[in-house]
């Protein structure tokens, strides 16, 4: 039991009311309540709450009882004499009004007379003088402690009473819910087994560990049902920390990770991976392209490889596109519109190994308006195999398991699609538990006009995109796309953990 | 990617049978195309390869629908002859629009859905493969009011004139630029020129300023012309032969009867539309380990008549209206494709290889463990923002920023260079919920020094309540310093976002590698903050190099 509890509890043997129980405790009201509430959760006491009319002081009322009644000071004024009446206010220091008033109380009961001379006089009677020395009824009721209740009045007070209720904010009648508490028999059982705060440990404090006091004691139980404040821990950005576990499961396929810049040239964002630079992709609209600088450097020897593979084939066994190559636009600068540009860099990089295993969680960037569909940039997660003896088969495999890991999928269909740098290329179809078909990503193997040219000779290289945001959304619940960077601190704060 | 659309009935009688929406769902795939819709009356679909134009018109589709349901294997045969008619090309042409090539077509009568057809395939052929009518642009014109020959001519622009299409007077060429729609929409390719590029007849009657618009007086194509005669223009050899090549195709598919022409440039004299195949040898090796299964040379064969391919003496003839075949891994594509990958084997990735990431990804994943534990909130925001955002609210110079020539939206028109700008932004939107408020994100931020470029991972974090302070704020960034195991200087420091004395940078020998201190009143105002803010950023690339 809460040290409260404990308070109250004997209280109720004598007193059922809220005040009173307040009164006798010496707890404020609100924590007499708490304490009511707990012992009737515990089902110690039966809590009643009733309306009820109490008589109140109003506003005059309350003055009055501080400054004596007007017809009091009008009394004490007149004493032995006969005053004009107009002289009234002055000598009794009352209103007009509260001078009207009295004199029409004090006729009624007969203590003063009217004198007709000049002017009019007033003057106390033989009653009059009697009331001088003796206490008004109604200065004895304003003296009772408010609020009362209206049935608990006596006979004569209530007649009193409703005399003062004519008169200007006196008294009133104010209807209050109070609030009753009842012992039940298991409190009855209760209290008369005892409560004793000596032998109740509440909060265990370093002093009472210290001190054993603890020891022979009971511990206060709490009522472990009770609503506990929201706290707001730290924790991990939802699309983040789904996109660590993209990361964790790659690294547990065995891929290594792999990264590069967020401003690229045209050489490895598009003509590395054979785009013709008269590919639509390569028009202004659909990349963002710098103000400064313009230009990169580049490893020459390598743009020489890929501009004549670019016009003629080279030495790849391809045709080539058949065009004049410009090597000032391959060294322009942009925002990387593909993470497929990171598997180009890695291709030609020292870092490569081959059988090797590489992926890629990059930041994209293409000109679209911001929509429920489109970000002003984006996440594309993508990767290469590269080993002696892969075939599309292998391909097949690797996209089963990806839809597998990724989508929970048992089902893939892989249908032919058109990607400049793959041939043959495939679309990835799997069926998802709860989502039905949706579209998981992309793939095929490195053209020989991608791979010879940065690597120096052919090995097959299986090439994959997947869209994991769709899976990300589909976890956290959310249809807009937007929410993946959502600025929302309570979404952030609430969103449950993927 | 162009979208086209046509009749089923139309698609049918092409391909000489039914198809359900199933097996029409799996041709389209098949052509790497995408059902868009399927009506009763309509049928829309969506072409991906860019690079396989022929099949941009429902007569190509239904020719490779046919070879693929096995109906006719191969290249078809054309019915066509060979006239001696002439177009003549002017050299002045050889630096402005070089190439041309045209045909007559006769023997069908053109109705509504015909003459629609037609312009959906001239519209598709110019504006994709084209590149807007840069590089190829196509024009279709009544053969009967046309007589040969024809010359190709480069004219002054103020030196013809003619009615265009939808107009009602003459204008000269020069006037059509800057007066009629399409000059205002393709004259751009040609009014660098001294010359423009215009076809007329024998009679010097004009029947197109290319690649601009027609005569009204001869290059009006009309419900009822059975006779049509063709060109296109362009800047390209191949790609103008290849696109007389599709449109002969599928003209000749329903039926016409192609005449070909001499296109003569004065010395060399070209016959169009060519018609002109070509072999490759069957790439057997790669075919076998390129997908990682065994197929007999008959089975090889009938895999490429199905494609539209003919083969002989161990070769693939390739027909005129295909220019993507580059390689031979293009023709183990088709062989694939016509083969089902559906029912290619799944044969299992069998080496071992560790997996791993990229080592500031570890130490970057560390500094967020951190800053959860001290009770911060993640954030996540875009890489692109803006200067107002980055510099002018916060008070702060322009740190080397790399800005976008082409932005859509003012709002994101460069890459971040820093991320406490966005955390305050964060801060200004979540006024109204509970106190204390405190998020970092950790993330890649760009710089540019003169010409160099840099990526760096930064790690910034805001925390904002009403005792947020100096303290606190340096607490937590020596918590994350002791963590990774570094020594460090804190120094004074001044910026323009912090309250004067009361930041300070946090140095590495001499390094400087992170800011702090209490976010500026003034600043605070222009985000509407009306709670005490206090922030950090960190450069985790710069400190990676000191672990």
């Amino acid at each position: 039991m809460h040290p409260f509890e404990r308070r109250v509890l004997p209280a109720l043997a004598s007193f059922n009311e809220l005040g009173d129980i307040s009164r006798e405790t010496g707890l404020k009201e609100v924590e007499v309540m708490r304490a009511l509430q707990w012992l009737a959760n515990k089902k110690l006491i039966v809590l009643t709450s009733e309306p009820k009319e109490m008589a109140v002081l109003d506003k005059n009322g309350q003055l009055y009882l501080k400054k004596g009644l007007p017809e009091r000071r009008f009394l004490e004024a007149l004493g032995d004499k006969s005053l004009p009446l107009v002289k009234l206010p002055e000598k009794t220091g009352l209103n007009k009004e509260e001078v009207n008033v009295s004199l029409g109380l004090l006729r009624s009961k007969a203590a003063v007379i009217l004198l007709k001379d000049k002017s009019l006089r007033v003057k106390l009677t033989a009653r009059g003088r009697e009331l001088l020395g003796k206490e008004l009824l109604e200065e004895k009721f304003l003296k009772l402690p408010f609020p009362i209740e209206l049935a608990a009045l006596s006979k004569e007070e209530k007649l009193v009473f409703q005399q003062l209720r004519k008169r200007k904010a006196f008294v009133k009648v104010d209807v209050v819910k109070t609030k009753r508490a009842e012992l039940t028999d298991l409190g009855k059982s209760l209290l008369d087994f005892g409560v004793r705060d000596e032998n109740i440990v509440d909060a265990i404090t370093p002093e009472i560990l210290r001190t054993g006091k603890w020891k022979g004691k009971i511990f206060r139980r709490f009522d472990v049902q009770i609503n506990v404040p929201k706290i707001f821990a730290g924790k991990k950005q939802p699309y983040n920390h789904f996109l660590d576990w993209v990361r964790q499961k790659f690294i547990a396929l065995g891929f290594t990770e792999m990264t590069g810049p967020v401003v690229e040239t045209d050489f490895w964002n598009m003509d590395a991976l054979f785009m013709p630079q008269f590919h639509s992709a390569r028009d202004i609209h659909d990349a963002y392209y710098i103000i400064k600088p313009k230009q990169d450097k580049l490893d020459e020897k390598l743009v020489r490889r890929v501009k004549q593979t670019h016009e003629s084939g080279g030495n790849t066994g391809s045709t080539g596109w058949g065009y004049s190559f410009d090597i000032q636009r391959t060294h322009r600068l942009l925002l990387r519109t593909q993470g497929t540009a990171c598997s180009a860099r890695m291709l030609a990089s020292k870092e490569l190994k081959i059988p090797g295993k590489y992926f890629g969680i990059t930041r994209c960037f293409r000109p679209d308006v911001v929509d429920a569909t489109h970000l002003a940039d984006f996440n594309q997660t993508e990767g290469i195999v590269i080993e002696e003896g892969l075939t599309f088969s292998h391909l097949r495999w690797l996209l089963e398991l990806f839809a597998r890991e990724f989508a929970g999928a048992e089902e893939v269909r892989i249908v032919p699609s058109y990607f400049p740098f793959t041939e043959p290329s495939a679309e990835l179809y799997a069926k998802h538990p709860e989502l039905g078909w949706v579209e998981l990503g992309g793939a095929g193997i490195f053209r020989p006009e991608v791979v010879v040219p940065l690597l120096g000779k052919n090995v097959p290289v299986l090439a994959w995109g997947l869209g994991v945001d769709r899976i990300a959304m589909f976890r956290l619940g959310i249809k807009d796309i937007r929410q993946l960077f959502s600025q929302d601190l309570n979404w952030l704060r609430e969103a449950k953990v993927v | 990617m162009p979208t086209i659309s046509f009749t089923p009935a139309d698609l049918y009688h092409l391909i000489g049978q039914r198809l359900t929406e199933a097996k029409l769902k799996f041709l389209v795939e098949s052509v790497k195309g995408e059902l868009e819709s399927v009506l009763s009356r309509e049928i829309t679909v969506k072409l991906n390869d860019t690079n396989l134009p022929y099949l941009w018109s429902v007569e190509g589709l239904a020719r490779a629908f046919r070879g693929l349901l096995g109906k006719k294997k191969g290249i078809p045969k054309v019915k066509y002859v060979r006239t001696k008619d002439k177009v003549i090309v002017d050299r002045k042409l050889a630096k402005i629009r070089p190439y041309i090539a045209c045909f007559v077509a006769k023997g069908k009568k053109i109705d509504d859905y015909l003459l629609k057809q037609i312009i959906q395939l001239q519209e598709k052929l110019a504006e994709n493969f084209g590149r807007k009518r840069e590089k190829i642009s196509i024009g279709v014109y009544p053969f009967r009011k046309i007589s040969f020959p024809i010359y190709y001519k480069a004219c002054k622009p103020t030196s013809v004139r003619f009615v265009p299409l939808d107009f009602q007077n003459p204008l000269s060429l020069k006037e059509i630029l800057a007066q009629h729609p399409k000059g205002k929409e393709y004259g751009h390719i040609i009014s660098g020129f001294k010359d423009y590029p215009v076809l007329m007849d024998a009679k010097k009657e004009v029947l197109s300023l290319a690649p601009v618009i027609n005569s009204s007086t001869t290059g009006k194509l009309e419900i009822g012309d059975s006779e049509i005669f063709f060109d296109a223009t362009g800047t390209d050899y191949d790609s103008v032969q290849l696109v007389a090549n599709i449109f002969a195709y599928a003209l000749a598919d329903r039926g016409f009867k192609i005449y070909s022409l001499v296109v003569d440039y004065r010395g060399k004299k070209v016959q169009t539309p060519s018609f002109e195949t070509r072999a490759v040898k069957v790439p057997f090796d790669e075919i076998e380990h390129m997908l990682g299964i065994k197929l007999s040379e008959a089975k090889i064969k009938l895999l490429l008549g199905k494609a539209g391919f003919d083969y002989s003496k161990k070769k693939v003839v390739i027909p005129s209206y295909r220019q993507d075949i580059m390689h031979p891994v293009d023709i183990v594509e088709e062989i694939a494709i016509a083969y089902g990958y559906d029912k290619l084997p799944s044969i299992p990735l069998e080496t071992y290889t560790v997996g791993n990431t990229f080592p500031i990804q570890r130490f970057l994943d560390n500094a967020r463990d951190l800053m959860v534990g001290l009770g911060y909130q993640e954030a996540l925001t875009p890489l692109l923002s803006n200067k107002i955002l980055l510099y002018d609210k916060l008070g702060v110079n322009d740190f080397g920023t790399i800005e976008i020539k082409n932005f859509m939206s003012a709002n994101y028109s460069c890459v971040r260079t820093w991320i406490i700008p966005l955390l305050i932004e964060i801060l200004s939107k979540n006024k109204h919920y509970d106190f204390p408020q405190r998020i970092f994100e950790a993330g890649l931020v760009t710089r540019r020094t003169n010409e160099l470029v840099q990526d760096e991972y930064h790690l910034a974090a805001a925390s904002s309540h009403a005792t947020a302070n100096f303290t606190e704020v340096r607490q937590a960034v020596e918590f994350l310093l002791r963590m990774l195991g570094l020594r460090y200087e804190v120094e004074e420091f001044e910026l323009g976002c912090f309250v004067p004395g009361r930041a300070a940078e946090i140095r590495i020998k001499k390094q400087p590698v992170a800011f702090l201190g209490e976010i500026h009143p003034e600043v605070l105002r222009g985000f509407g903050l009306t709670m005490p803010v206090v922030a950090f950023e960190i450069n985790l690339s710069a400190l990676f190099l000191q672990v």
